[in-house]
């Protein structure tokens, strides 16, 4: 009996050791309902350096921009240019929506991979990048669907459920399942990566802590990077999709 | 769509089937696991055992420890990997004030100057053709006031030259006069010179026709 105790001991031990937390959340109660603290802690994180470096980069525009609002230029035109390619002329009112998509996700895993959140302890599950849990990554999926929805009705009215029985009838369901295949994909996708790529490179530390994990999280920053343009990308595409009539 | 992802998340505890067979039936998610209990032994009880009682307590571990990995797992953390609460809608409305908030910070005041610049700068370049219109204006001025300048020299020039001609002209009619006269001078006294050899010569002839005649004829 003790030998079996003493096996699970170990076990536990490396476990621990081991620092792989997958699926534990710090839960805070509010009413009836579980919260994940955790998650809501780093989202705020991210929101407050988002605004604040806005803040201070845009407070003042100058005609000949300095370093930080050059950036942040750059960083506009880049948005207006991803929502221009995928949503046409009328991307001006999706500049907000796309770019805060985009920047939020991105400033998400970047803040995973490079903010030492490991330093804060809590009682309960671990500080990471919020596009980890499936909660976020859901919830902006969602608002994805709502927006190229409210783009679709606001341009087309009650003509953009034509859509689809285009260009047959036939192809009905297949038409209404993208409506559910577009948001679970593009909240798997996020979530998949970004957890699987945190996960990778806390085993490869446990494992060899020294050296071997850096490429990795190279390889983690570039994809964080790329899920958030396809993020935001995909976005743009489906909305533009929804808006553009069919000839 | 939420509740088919929570339905898909109960394989994942596949192990733990035996202790609650309806769970995927039941309304809550959340599923009350079967704590391990581990009873308490002092080392002194540890060191009491024999070692034959432990080969074949090895034995019985060995065969108990492929049944542990669940209880572990349950006395460690149940993992909620697809864990929904009220954390996404709270996401959700996180997000919608973000986006609100950085379209007032961010995109709207800094497309707007920019945009005002990108004018700004059109408007400038095309002010900068015009004034290129304005030089063309002045240099076809200049090469007026040259040409102006070019024909009044010349004129000038011309001026002085018929001027220069003239005297010239005069000067030389002048001299052409003075040889004339000169020629003329020396041409009558080369006359009269003539005249008077002419006048001597004649005396002289009949000078010498008498001589020659009182000569030739005896008489």
């Amino acid at each position: 009996m003790n030998v079996l105790l003493c096996s699970i001991n170990t076990l536990k031990e490396l476990y621990d050791l081991s620092g792989v937390e997958v699926g534990q959340h710090f839960y805070w109660q509010i009413g009836s309902f579980q919260v994940h603290g955790q998650v809501l802690i780093t989202s705020w994180v991210v929101i407050a350096i988002l605004l604040g470096s806005a803040i201070i980069a845009v407070r003042n525009p100058q005609t000949i921009p300095t370093d930080s609002q050059n950036f942040f230029e750059y960083v506009l035109e880049f948005i207006r240019d991803v929502s221009k390619t995928q949503i046409g002329e009328e991307y001006g009112p999706w500049v907000p929506f796309i770019g805060t998509m985009f920047l939020f996700i991105f400033v998400s895993n970047w803040s995973g991979a490079l903010l030492p959140w490991k330093i804060i302890q809590l009682p309960h599950g671990e500080l990471a990048a919020p596009t980890n849990d499936i909660n976020t990554t859901v919830a902006l999926a969602l608002l994805t669907s709502v927006a190229y929805f409210y783009a679709g009705l606001s341009k087309k009215g009650l003509g953009y459920f034509g859509k689809y029985i285009q260009p047959t009838p036939i192809l009905l369901p297949i038409n209404i399942l993208e409506d559910f295949t577009k948001p679970l994909s593009l909240s798997f996708r996020l979530f998949g990566n970004i957890l699987a790529d945190e996960l990778v490179v806390v085993v490869l530390v446990s494992l060899v802590p020294l050296v071997v994990p850096i490429p990795v999280m190279f390889l983690g920053l570039f994809t964080s990077g790329i899920q958030a343009l396809i993020f935001a990308t995909l976005a743009a595409a489906y909305i533009g999709e929804s808006m553009e009539g069919h000839h | 769509m939420a509740n088919t992802i929570m339905a898909s998340t109960k394989p994942l505890f596949p192990s733990l089937s035996f202790t609650t067979p309806t769970s995927s039936s039941s309304s809550s998610p959340r599923v009350s696991l079967p704590k391990f209990q581990t009873p308490k032994i002092s080392k002194t009880q540890l060191l009491s055992l024999s070692s034959s009682t432990l080969k074949s307590l090895s034995l019985l571990a060995a065969t108990s420890l492929t049944l542990a990995p669940p209880s572990l797992a349950a006395e460690i953390e149940k993992a909620a990997l697809f864990d929904f609460d009220l954390t996404l809608p709270i996401i959700a409305a996180e997000f919608l004030i973000l986006m609100v908030a950085l379209d007032k910070i961010y995109y709207t005041p800094l497309g707007k100057f920019m945009d005002e610049r990108d004018a700004a700068i059109r408007e400038k370049l095309n002010s900068v053709k015009d004034t290129s219109e304005e030089v063309k204006q002045l240099e076809e001025q200049a090469a007026a006031v040259l040409r102006a300048a070019r024909a009044e020299i010349s004129a000038a020039l011309n001026a002085m030259k018929k001027e220069t001609q003239l005297e010239v002209e005069q000067k030389l009619a002048e001299g052409r006069k003075k040889v004339e006269a000169e020629l003329q001078e020396a041409l009558a006294n080369l006359e009269q010179q003539k005249e008077e050899t002419i006048k001597s010569l004649d005396s002289q002839i009949a000078a010498l026709s008498d001589n020659i005649v009182k000569k030739v004829l005896p008489i």
